[in-house]
């Protein structure tokens, strides 16, 4: 039997002038399996002035994810990220399929499990009958092998469940923890 | 040899001649014994009023001269002679008595604390004058201060018991999708499970949930899903088929396993 298929789930979210992060690890059922967050990590003005621009990918990708992934006891399937983070050029160097998932606008694909694929790192999948296709997009390193292999595991996961939902969850973990905190 | 002799002698004499040449030599006039030729006049007694003193003839020795005549000696005649040295020096002596120490009175005198700061009254203040100042043009080597940078991570935290604390959707199966034997046996299982007809049962679902560890669950029929919360224990639990239902004739709902996990 095939070990179940974990799915990494990475959010980091800026609060103020802090930023922290977290991991969640799930089961194909969306349960949860690890959770970790960072402590909020406050940039002082001289490395706000000296990072620039390059001060959040380097704080979310460099310190705050790799830290997070250090943590894991067991390497996930997949490591899914918002589309935004992927969309503003993660350049992430993990060793998993990095990925993430958005709910499209789409018409519905002819059946469940069919593919699209709408451009060299994007493509849909139909994971339920009659809703619109979920839009899967992978980072630059993800080779198409890999790819393929990373739809499959989505199609196993989709069945059961959101695949987009917990990075929700993750969003409302950190900000309660800020709140906390504040 | 002689002659050398001579001369040292005379040197000598010199000398000496020289060394007591400032010595005053005060001549005494001596009085010269002079000898009387003639006879002595016999003795006779003088009447005086009262006694006199005993008066002691003090007759200075004289030496003899050189020049000195030998003349007949002169009777010897008694001469009042007072010696003005000793009253001299009885009346001349000073005697020093030493005061001798006594305590005297003594006062305190207290001395009065000098002013601490001098007061100047009418003094008028000079002129202030500006101060030159020396600017160097010379740009001085700053120093090198390093700062690093770099952004660290700071301590993880384990929050899985904050994410369970959230409620989890789970999705329900495609019930049409399974093989037919299988939901004969499903079917059969619930009415099992319930102890209702299963003419009064309408399914909601198929969900694979944690076999225990289900600390709450909630039916969401717009999306067709429920929603779990969850404890610890439902991590670790391995994941069973559950079928939701609802009664037809009061709307109640009812679910059971329908698989031994």
């Amino acid at each position: 039997m095939a070990d179940p298929i974990k799915l990494a789930y990475f959010m980091a979210v800026k609060e103020g002038a802090s930023y922290l992060g977290g991991l969640l690890v799930t089961d194909t059922s969306g349960i949860p399996l690890d959770f970790r967050y960072t402590e909020p990590i406050t940039p002082t003005r001289l490395q706000s002035i000296l990072y620039g621009k390059s001060l959040e990918p380097h704080l979310k990708e460099e310190v705050i994810q790799k830290t997070l992934l250090k943590e894991l006891k067991t390497p996930p399937d997949l490591f899914i990220l918002s589309a935004t983070e992927l969309a503003g050029g993660w350049s992430g160097d993990v060793k998993y399929p990095v990925l993430a998932v958005q709910k499209s606008q789409e018409s519905p694909l002819a059946k469940v499990g069919d593919t699209f694929r709408a451009g060299p790192r994007e493509l849909l999948i139909q994971l339920a009958e009659g809703a619109a296709p979920l839009r899967v997009m992978f980072a630059a390193a993800v080779e198409p092998a890999a790819q393929e292999q990373a739809v499959g595991k989505l199609l196993e996961a989709g069945y059961h469940m959101d695949l987009a939902e917990p990075l929700e969850r993750v969003t409302a973990a950190l900000q309660s923890l800020v709140v906390k905190d504040s | 040899m002689f002659g050398r002799v001579k001369e040292a002698m005379a040197d000598a004499a010199e000398t000496l001649r020289q060394a007591f040449a400032g010595l005053r030599v005060v001549e005494v006039a001596a009085e010269p014994f002079l000898p009387k030729a003639h006879g002595s006049s016999p003795l006779g007694t003088e009447a005086r009023v009262g006694l006199d003193p005993p008066v002691t003839a003090c007759r200075e020795m004289q030496r003899f001269g050189g020049d000195t005549e030998a003349r007949a000696l002169e009777p010897f005649q008694t001469r009042l002679c007072a010696e003005a040295g000793w009253a001299r020096w009885g009346t001349e002596a000073e005697v020093i008595r030493m005061t001798p120490l006594a305590g005297g009175e003594a006062a305190r005198v207290g001395v009065p604390p000098l002013p601490r700061r001098a007061q100047v009254l009418g003094r008028l203040e000079p002129v202030a004058r500006p101060g030159a100042r020396r600017l160097s043009a010379q740009l001085v080597q700053p120093g090198a201060r390093r700062l690093d940078p770099s952004l660290e991570a700071g301590g993880i935290e384990a929050g899985l018991d904050l994410m369970l604390s959230l409620a989890v959707p789970i999705r329900a199966e495609a019930i049409h999708n399974l093989p037919k034997g299988l939901w004969m046996r499903y079917s059969l299982q619930l009415v099992r499970g319930t102890g209702e007809n299963v003419r009064n049962l309408e399914v909601l679902g198929l969900f694979r949930i944690p076999s225990k560890g289900v600390a709450d669950l909630r039916h969401d029929p717009g999306q067709g899903r429920i929603l779990v919360r969850l404890e610890a224990s439902a991590v670790r639990a391995p994941r069973a088929p559950f079928i939701l239902a609802r009664r037809k004739d009061d709307g109640s709902l009812v679910s059971c396993f329908v698989e031994d996990p």
